[in-house]
């Protein structure tokens, strides 16, 4: 019996100290560029993503960690599933000078 | 004397006694849905009432201990279960004695900073704990 | 203005202190952040989108030069440079990071000024009409009893763990501009047959998920019961409103499900039992308060200023702005300003910290030093005299707070949103820009009139749609943005919650429909003076709807 393909994870949260948006990275830290981001494909690595979620919710070194759905584009880069991430991924859409895409992050992400 | 329920012989630790000769010193532990006029006719007879807070965001006991001392309850008053120092000072003005919380608690929030908590707001725009005027009633002292 | 004595300047004081202890708590782990939320909620800040952000309150939407200044400060100094003003009269800033937070609320605090209660499970700001003072169908200023509620309710050991939030909001006119009927609790200031001033007193009110309009529960408090009163009922909500379900945890849900009947015995019960004179103010405090909110020194003018008129004859932009943005003013040779804070295609609601000091000069100058923040997130200058409203209109100009679109279709109510807020379903503010930019045209604006538009990013109705007389809800539509309509919503003392015009839209092709609607009322008006709102009310839904349909020639349009 085959399974449903598995959606591609990753994790999110934010930062304690400036609520900044950071991606769950290689060796539990956890980095401000979504290129960062360990991805979840196999079942196995949701359910490790999911016991890593509880782990940060309980720790409390970050802010309502989430899992999220995520694709990737031509070039293999992260792109989030659901436009609210992809908000959250470059700022808010009406101040284009405040958050992650004034700094050119995140370009290859867009709404 | 012996005891039988349905299932045979069995024994019990409580002992009854006639409601003229029921004594001082009865603990009771309610919920926080505790009805107040069930507990109105025994409020002379209990010396601790404590209520449940099964979690700290549910301030329904708040309510229940001011209650219990507007019917006139003089015993001791302790609220059991969760709560954090934040609320120590809340806890009092209302007109609990008492917080009981779990070992686990206590060892994270140890008794120092209950007490601390208790010292950070000093004034209260209602009345205060141990009946200490609001600053409501003090502005009419200074004026 | 209220100014604090020595009682509550220690008690922001003593908040501070407090929160920045808390704070450290929760940075060495002696609080989790289960239990630190409700801790920063109660001192305004939530965790949104991108970042922290702060919610300042502004009792009553009350302020003066040197406090907006400090705003404009703290915006500069530990957040971007701007702030917005909200639908509650408060003033949020975006960018907040934690450890700055109790500095903020020190500097605060030196400003008479603290973020207490304006989030979380507990009584918030208390709002009132901006107009407050001023209007001529005042029978009272309703901010004397919001100040004295505001203490009242403040860090109240009863209720600071309640089933939810609660808002509470006051009028003293005959046109209630403070939307007291979908409030938790509704004030209106009334008049007895025998003159006496007292409160009707609404409870149930609210927007949101399941919007009501509030049950008149008493229609004749006397005032000196006030206090007691309001605790009888907020002691039956405490123990009795629902905690097992998010969503239908407020006090209109209670109402609802154990009839207004059911609920007012509750609190008569309550209320008989209950010592109201150790809660109740007594009257020297009352008056205390109320001497605050003494009308400044007013100069004995004529009631038609010949500068004023000489400068409308001159500049048509400034006698465009004198027909939409003054308020008739109860005293001759007055009147109140209404600083639009929406500028055609910008956030609504968003000042930056130039405009702000601009602002607080202005109300120095002009207007005995005091601003009013609206709940339609607008500032009031209450109390400019004619001679000087060309003199404040140049500086408006310069600060790019001159917008004559006060009351008007571009005079839009938006949350922020998806752009900003972590419970939003759509973006709000991208889609008012749009209407903006579309209806620009000032003189098309003039000729439609009186139009409120409210724009909410999700179902909890922080945009207000609900009452707008064009409403618009963003929701999520198999993860693309899209937008409900509805019509007929009214905030006022005729309140009423607007219908759904039909399925929703894509966001570009809401301008269009707006377009629709606007010109269906401009055809079947009974003239200019029948307002939006009133044309809806005499020909119903049904014009509207047709005007929607069919909805492929809309998204075509757009």
């Amino acid at each position: 019996m085959s399974k449903r393909p598995q959606a591609a994870l990753i994790m999110s949260a934010n930062a304690l100290l400036d609520g900044a948006v950071v991606y769950y990275a290689a060796g539990g830290a956890w980095s401000p560029q979504l290129a960062d981001a360990i991805v979840a494909v196999s079942e196995d690595e949701a359910g490790a993503l999911e016991a890593a979620r509880a782990a940060a919710e309980a720790s409390g070194a970050v802010v309502e960690p989430e899992i999220l759905p995520v694709g990737t584009d031509a070039a293999g880069r992260i792109v989030p599933s659901h436009y609210r991430e992809k908000i959250r991924a470059l700022g808010p859409t009406i101040r284009r000078d405040l958050g992650p895409q004034a700094r050119g992050e995140h370009d290859h992400v867009s709404l | 004397m012996k005891l039988l329920d349905r299932h045979g012989w069995t024994t019990s630790a409580l002992v009854p006694v006639p409601l003229e000769e029921l004594g001082d010193g009865v603990a009771l532990a309610v919920g926080n849905t505790q009805d107040l006029e069930a507990l109105r006719p025994l409020l002379g007879r209990l010396a601790l009432i404590a209520i449940d807070f099964p979690k700290f965001s549910d301030g329904r006991g708040f309510s229940i201990a001011r209650g219990l001392r507007a019917a006139g309850y003089k015993g001791t008053l302790r609220a059991s279960g969760v709560l954090i120092p934040d609320q120590f000072a809340f806890a009092l003005q209302v007109g609990f004695d008492e917080v009981e919380i779990s070992d686990d608690q206590a060892a994270r929030q140890p008794a120092g900073q209950w007490l601390h908590a208790l010292s950070l707001i000093h004034d209260s725009y209602q009345q205060g704990r141990d009946g200490t005027a609001s600053i409501l009633a003090r502005r009419r002292v200074v004026a | 203005m209220y100014r604090y004595d020595q009682f509550d300047a220690a008690i922001v004081r003593d908040r501070v202190t407090q929160f920045r202890e808390q704070v450290a708590r929760r940075l060495d782990g002696s609080l989790t952040e289960e239990e630190f939320t409700p801790l920063r909620l109660m001192n305004g800040l939530y965790l949104q989108l991108h970042a922290y952000m702060l919610r300042i309150a502004v009792p009553y939407g009350t302020l003066n030069g040197r406090q907006l200044r400090q705003l404009a400060m703290i915006a500069d100094r530990w957040d971007r440079g701007y702030g917005h003003f909200t639908t509650r009269q408060n003033l949020q800033l975006n960018w907040p990071r934690l450890a700055d937070v109790p500095d903020i609320l020190a500097a605060l605090a030196e400003v008479e000024m603290h973020c207490i209660q304006t989030s979380g499970n507990c009584i918030r700001n208390v709002t009132a009409d901006q107009f407050a003072g001023v209007a001529a169908d005042e029978i009272e200023d309703p901010r004397p009893t919001a100040e004295l509620i505001r203490q009242w309710s403040t860090l109240h050991p009863e209720f600071s763990f309640l089933p939810r939030k609660f808002k509470i909001a006051v009028t003293g006119a005959a046109r209630d501009r403070a939307a007291v009927a979908v409030h938790d609790i509704g004030i209106r200031i009334v008049r007895n047959e025998a003159g006496e001033v007292g409160y009707k007193v609404l409870v149930g009110g609210g927007l949101g998920r399941t919007p009501m309009i509030g049950k008149t529960i008493r229609d004749f408090l006397p005032r000196g019961e006030l206090l007691a009163f309001l605790e009888a009922i907020m002691r039956v909500y405490n123990l009795e409103g629902r905690r097992d379900n998010k969503y239908k945890a407020r006090i209109k849900i209670l109402v609802h499900e154990i009839g207004t009947d059911a609920f007012i015995a509750r609190v008569e019960e309550e209320y008989a039992r209950l010592d109201g004179p150790s809660v109740n103010a007594d009257p020297a405090e009352v008056a205390r308060i109320a001497a605050y909110f003494a009308p400044p020194t007013y100069e004995a003018l004529p009631p038609v200023s010949e500068s004023f008129e000489a400068a409308k004859a001159r500049d048509p932009d400034f006698a465009r702005f004198a027909a939409t943005n003054l308020f008739p003013h109860k005293m001759p040779g007055y009147t109140a300003i209404t600083v639009s804070v929406k500028p055609i295609g910008a956030p609504p609601g968003d000042a930056t910290s130039d405009q702000m000091r601009a602002l607080a000069d202005l109300a120095e100058l002009h207007s005995a030093d005091e601003l009013r923040i609206t709940h339609v997130q607008n500032v009031v200058l209450p109390h400019v005299k004619l001679d000087d409203v060309h003199e404040v209109w140049s500086a408006l100009v310069e600060a790019g707070l001159a917008t004559p679109n006060a009351g008007l279709i571009t005079d839009i109510i938006a949350c922020p949103g998806m752009d900003y807020c972590k419970l939003a379903t759509a973006r709000s503010i991208p889609i008012a820009q749009a209407i903006a930019t579309r209806f620009a045209d000032a003189e098309r604006q003039a000729l439609i009139g009186e139009l409120g538009i409210k724009i909410s990013g999700c179902i909890n109705a922080c945009g207000h749609h609900h009452v707008g007389a064009i409403g618009i809800l963003g929701l999520d539509k198999a993860g693309v943005e899209n937008y409900q309509i509805t019509l007929g919503g009214d905030p006022g003392e005729q309140a009423s919650l607007g219908e759904r015009l039909g399925p929703g839209i894509g966001a570009d092709a809401v301008p269009e429909a707006i377009e629709r609607l606007v010109e269906t009322y401009l055809e079947i008006r009974a003239g200019k003076d029948e307002a939006f709102i009133d044309t809806v009310r005499r020909v119903g839904l049904d014009p509207f709807k047709n005007a929607l349909q069919p909805k492929e020639a809309i998204l075509e349009a757009a």
